[in-house]
């Protein structure tokens, strides 16, 4: 049998929980990964993403100074995010729907509830490659497009002009900071020193 | 660019595909595979016995504390949170879902937990003592009948004392 192999894609594993990233960067190992960076916290991470090309970030929600949601809102809307555009998978022990929804509205890709599996793991990774998904900037949110194309959407239409794709990159330095809707880019660069 | 509104979103093609990163191989990630990668997890459960052990004891001493120290017991109670929430997040990955079930239980009843009073201590105790029971005992998968049993007690207690 054959399957898709991730031996090019880079791979970082943000967590504040040392054993954690071990099981993640084991899991990925064992799958075929060859490039797994960690970082402890969403600053770090967001250092890290300067100098590695991360294809795919797993991210953790509960971590300190910098928590999962203010490491994405940053990653996506960051005036110097290295990138803005990079899938994030969201590891949580948090697995109510208003949590889901949140980080759902903060950018994130895939959200994937504690204890893991490898295949619940790669399950989310493959529904990246399988699924790649525009980015949309709409009113304070800037993210994957939220809406999956194999879902058939039932909300109210809000889509009044659908837009030619536009090609990246896209971040407006001058734009309204405070939409970020994280933490302010003052609080951010003084744990980013 | 400017930054769109409700009614006119614009929609960006991402600058990388990472599909043209990943390519389909022969000993790329096939069912064969997940279920060696599932092997290799099973095999870190000595490795997660050593980790638990530290989280038994970070959790006991942050519980110590906070009988020692009723000014600072709700920092303390956060604490015994934070531990409970990864070792609520970790048991399952290793075949000990009792321990992701009572560190469940753990968090859910900390969360409700306002101002901490003395019989929270109680309750407190019954699960980390639980925890304990689980990792000595080797009570991996369910834990058969005293598992059953273990878990049916503290659900007993959280519904007496109205969680």
């Amino acid at each position: 049998m054959a399957g898709y192999n991730l031996e090019r894609l880079n791979f970082l594993v943000v967590d504040d929980n040392k054993h954690m990233r071990a099981l993640v960067k084991t899991i990925l190992h064992a799958l075929g990964s060859k490039n797994v960076h960690e970082a402890a916290d969403g600053a770090d991470a967001f250092k890290e993403l300067r100098h590695f090309p991360a294809d795919i970030i797993i991210c953790d929600w509960n971590m300190s100074p910098l928590d999962g949601m203010d490491f994405v809102r940053l990653v996506r809307t960051g005036k110097d995010s290295p990138n803005p555009f990079v899938p994030i998978i969201m590891l949580t022990g948090h697995t109510e729907m208003s949590r889901v929804v949140e980080a759902r509205d903060a950018g994130v890709h895939e959200f994937l509830a504690k204890p893991i599996s490898a295949k619940g793991l790669f399950s989310r990774v493959r529904a990246i490659i399988d699924r790649p998904r525009a980015f949309v900037r709409a009113g304070m949110y800037f993210g994957p497009d939220r809406r999956r194309r194999d879902m058939d959407y039932k909300g109210m239409e809000r889509r009044k002009v659908k837009k030619e794709l536009q090609q990246a990159p896209v971040i407006d330095p001058h734009r309204d900071e405070n939409a970020s809707g994280g933490l302010s880019q003052a609080e951010v660069e003084a744990l980013l020193r | 660019m400017s930054q769109g509104d409700d009614s006119e979103p614009e929609f960006i093609t991402p600058p990388t595909n990472i599909k043209s990163k990943v390519s389909i191989t022969p000993d790329g990630v096939d069912l064969e595979a997940l279920e060696k990668a599932e092997q290799v997890i099973a095999g870190l459960q000595d490795s997660y016995l050593d980790w638990v052990e530290e989280d038994l004891r970070n959790i006991q001493a942050a519980y110590d504390k906070a009988v020692a120290d009723a000014a600072n017991r709700k920092a303390y109670f956060d604490e015994i949170f934070r531990i409970s929430h990864d070792v609520k997040g970790q048991g399952g990955s290793f075949d000990y879902p009792l321990m992701t079930i009572i560190g469940n239980h753990l968090c859910r009843f900390l969360e409700s937990v306002e101002t901490p009073k003395e019989s929270d201590l109680q309750v407190i105790k019954l699960h980390i003592d639980s925890l304990r029971v689980v990792i000595t005992q080797r009570m991996a998968g369910d834990g058969g009948a005293v598992g059953t049993k273990l878990v049916a007690g503290i659900e007993a207690v959280l519904t007496k004392v109205g969680k």
